[in-house]
């Protein structure tokens, strides 16, 4: 069994205090608790704070482009899809530049899990507002507050095909690994919003903030029905933040729709050398 | 000696493209060698579709400026290409249709009244018009049936035999009524087996013959044929077609599968290449192979969709920012399309980097026949490279091997590792890294890896870059024509009419684009020669790239930049 040793590579350069730092740890204890190793997982990052963890998780791994981390994960999923692909995202990163991949990696159900660290400001270019940022922040991008309503991560997965949504909060690491681990596990696309305070830029969405505002779902909770989970999903524009399982259905993933990856990964196949089945459609 | 052009023509939406394919099959199937042509707007119905194919006893990829025989299906038809008719030239029509007051040959065809009495739909004028030109030009009926037969196969032996009707009354049309007009252009000989390509069959071909595992893409005009191609084929080939919501998920998706470890390419046209830059230059960095179709139409912007240009080279050059390494080819024909398709993902591999294999409209959408001979040796002498795996030789001594993903090599070539492999892991890495692939800010790796990324070039232009296929005898001659890509056809065809005339000329034509190897190119240009440079854009990008290269530079040019292919005639009236 693989080790947080194991999976740890350069010390974290992220500021004391960070959310950062949980969803770190968390990952790891995720990975490992689910039997695998540097060498069973990919995982692609984007371009953040978040995706900084490149240098800091071992793995076989793409640092993508900022905003291109699914597309790459969905890549690596149609090459392989007997690994488990794993995309570490922000929130300006997934729901801003790589928007549209979201829409519609939901859409395919793409077996691959997005792990969203979502504190509505950009970090790492020094705190500009995100998309997940409330209608009025203020930041250096939008001294005046920002205009726009922001992004429902929930209702938009969930509404767009995503098979499994789920919330947790990065100061509860323990619900953190439980929703992390239940979203590789899942066999579709899976998502996962996790609240995370951002120390340095966001003295709005802080640990207080969302220690008075979040909740865990009760076990009654039915996360397989699709109008109660778009009902639920809808409380975070009231500032109200269910964390768990959202939502949850079963449904086929992309790969498992196609017909030629029946038998084998396409890293595995053999080489296709039919080729008269070709030319004979040119004569 | 066969050599005519035969022009069918309709409005949009009407088959008219297929109807072409069938004749150019025919053609091939009968013996002759074909080049085919569309002309259509960026639009599914009305408007004006065209296809002329071009036949001949000798290979052909030009066109001809007379039309020998013009179908028409409409009155539009006749009027936008009756220019170049010749006084010998036929013309198919229907007299209940429109009138021709012009003095030319006329061979009546009563569409109408045949779809009329045989209760046919529309659509079914084109089987007419078949049946009217094979028996115009003495072609094998039964081949047209044969083909007919199995493009309704699906559907059963009596639509088969309900189209066979209008097959047949076209063509008794002709020998009862214009038995004296009859042609021997398309008698039945034997000549090896043919197959009738375009440039994206040929591009989809030489996938599948590499081994190429994931294509994706977005559909974008004239580049959509090889996504189609290739989607269905895809259960029967075994590979992944992607049809992605944007460009930038494309080219992102091919370089995860590619990272994953199988070979993978995207398609596009220049707006779509232009949304996949960052990604070249990510591809550039990470040294994830893939490679890149580009099927060039007139930009700037949506420009013309449905007509040709090569306005994309120096773009593609440049695409990408930051400085890093790729490879750019561009075939002249179907059958440099099949080998330097191949080539491609052979070069991808062994270089680990992006590698552009360029077309146009003109190349891309256009048949041509390609002996099958030529793709069967081809296919029995290619080998998948998949250049330097780690491992992939001792599996055994894996474990005691430490593993640097970007290691510092004098061929500037490190090993690939195929993520999964147990004992290991590496990350590729967007940012500047050191060996390993952990991020730097470090000067000196920065300059190591940068220097390192920059000799795959010297190694590449030292095995395999390709010095441009010279026709004619450079030394004896005084005129030197210099092309890449799908004008090769064209200039040749010029070479021969100038011959015709007692003009001896050479012809320079570049398919491995760039990088250029400066003393080997330099070479070929010392000579004090009239060096004439035609290119399908405005700027002669060729000229400039030449220029950037090697400080050659060329004074003459013939440039067309209409939409248009430039024709050998043109090049010839402008000497």
């Amino acid at each position: 069994m693989s080790t947080i040793q194991d999976f740890s590579g350069y010390d974290p350069t992220w500021c004391p205090g960070c959310g950062d730092w949980g969803i770190g740890i968390a990952i790891k204890q995720s990975l490992i608790q689910l039997g695998l190793s540097p060498s069973s997982v990919a995982v692609v990052f984007g371009i953040g704070c978040s995706g900084n963890m490149n240098d800091f998780l071992n793995a076989y791994a793409i640092h993508s482009l900022h905003g291109r981390a699914i597309p790459n994960a969905i890549g690596i999923k149609i090459a392989n899809h007997k690994l488990p692909v794993i995309a570490i995202v922000g929130d300006g990163d997934c729901y801003g530049e790589g928007g549209n991949h979201l829409l519609h990696a939901c859409r395919g159900n793409h077996d691959i899990t997005i792990i969203v660290h979502d504190n509505g400001v950009y970090g790492l270019t020094t705190g500009q507002s995100a998309p997940t940022a409330q209608k009025g922040f203020k930041s250096k991008s939008t001294p005046s507050g920002i205009l726009e309503t922001p992004i429902n991560p929930l209702t938009l997965t969930i509404t767009s095909g995503a098979t499994f949504v789920a919330q947790s909060f990065a100061g509860d690491a323990l619900h953190t690994i439980s929703m992390i681990k239940a979203g590789i596990e899942h066999k579709g696309f899976s998502v996962i919003n996790i609240l995370q305070p951002c120390v340095t830029f966001n003295k709005i969405n802080t640990y207080q903030y969302y220690l008075q505002r979040v909740y865990k779902l009760d076990e009654n909770y039915q996360k397989n029905d699709f109008k109660t989970a778009v009902q639920k999903s809808l409380e975070i524009n009231e500032e109200k933040f269910p964390l768990g399982v959202i939502y949850q259905t079963e449904k086929p993933s992309y790969t498992d729709q196609l017909p030629q990856l029946k038998e084998t990964t396409l890293t595995d196949k053999k080489r296709f050398t039919e080729f008269e089945k070709i030319t004979k459609l040119f004569i | 000696m066969t050599d005519f052009t035969w022009l069918i023509g309709g409005e949009a939406g009407f088959g008219i493209m297929t109807t072409g394919l069938v004749f150019s099959k025919i053609a091939a199937r009968s013996g002759y060698h074909i080049f085919d042509y569309f002309e259509y707007p960026s639009l599914i119905r009305g408007g004006h579709n065209a296809c002329e194919a071009h036949v001949s006893d000798v290979e052909v990829s030009y066109l001809s400026p007379t039309i020998d025989v013009l179908v028409c299906l409409n009155k539009e038809t006749y009027e936008k290409h009756r220019a170049r008719l010749t006084p010998k030239s036929l013309v198919v029509f229907d007299q209940d249709e429109f009138e021709i007051k012009e003095d030319v040959k006329k061979i009546v065809v009563p569409f109408k009244k045949i779809l009329s009495d045989l209760k046919g739909q529309p659509v079914m004028k084109n089987t007419i018009a078949l049946g009217a030109s094979i028996g115009l030009l003495k072609g094998d009926i039964n081949e047209l049936i044969k083909i007919i037969s199995e493009q309704f196969a699906k559907k059963g032996e009596n639509v088969i035999n309900f189209n066979k009707q209008f097959v047949q009354a076209g063509f008794d049309a002709i020998n009862k009524n214009h038995s004296g007009s009859i042609l021997n252009y398309l008698v039945k000989k034997s000549d090896g087996e043919k197959l009738v390509l375009t440039g994206n069959d040929a591009f989809s071909l030489g996938s599948v013959i590499a081994d190429a595992r994931v294509y994706v893409a977005y559909p974008m005009t004239p580049s959509s044929t090889v996504l189609t191609d290739l989607a269905a084929w895809q259960e029967k080939v075994g590979i992944v077609v992607r049809h992605a919501e944007d460009e930038i998920s494309v080219i992102n998706t091919a370089i995860g599968s590619s990272f994953a470890g199988v070979r993978s390419a995207v398609g596009t046209s220049g707006g779509g290449f232009a949304l996949m830059v960052e990604s070249v230059s990510f591809s550039g960095i990470t040294e994830i192979p893939i490679v890149v179709f580009i099927a060039q139409r007139p930009g700037p912007a949506t420009g013309m969709p449905t007509w040709t240009e090569q306005g994309d080279l120096l773009f593609s050059v440049f695409s990408g920012h930051g400085e890093f390494p790729k490879i750019i080819l561009a075939p002249g024909d179907n059958e440099e399309m099949i080998e330097l398709a191949a080539k491609a993902y052979n070069l991808a591999d062994i270089y680990q980097m992006p590698v552009i294999v360029m077309s146009d409209m003109y190349l891309s959408e256009s048949h041509k026949s390609v002996s099958k001979k030529f793709v069967d040796d081809f296919i029995a002498n290619y080998k998948v490279n998949r250049g330097k795996l780690f491992g992939q030789d001792k599996i055994s001594k894996i474990k005691s091997k430490k593993y640097l993903r970007y290691k510092i090599e004098d061929d500037g070539i490190s090993e690939r590792l195929i993520p999964g492999t147990p004992g290991y892991f590496y990350q590729a890495n967007s940012y500047e890294h050191v060996e390993d692939g952990h991020t730097t800010e470090e000067a000196q790796p920065r300059i190591d890896q940068v220097d390192k990324r920059a000799r795959k070039w010297t190694t590449y232009l030292k095995n395999d870059f390709a010095t441009p296929k010279i026709y004619g005898d450079l030394d004896k001659s005084e005129i030197v024509f210099v092309s890449w890509g799908s004008t090769k056809g064209i200039v040749l065809q010029a070479q021969k009419l100038l011959k015709s005339k007692g003009t001896n000329s050479a012809f320079i034509h570049f398919n491995h684009m760039y990088p250029l190897d400066k003393e080997k190119i330099l070479s070929l240009f010392k000579q004090n020669k009239k060096y004439i440079l035609v290119e399908n854009n405005s700027w002669g990008q060729f000229g400039k790239l030449l220029t950037m290269e090697t400080g050659f530079q060329i004074k003459e040019k013939i440039l067309r930049y209409d939409g248009r292919p430039i024709t050998p005639e043109q090049i010839v009236s402008k000497l």
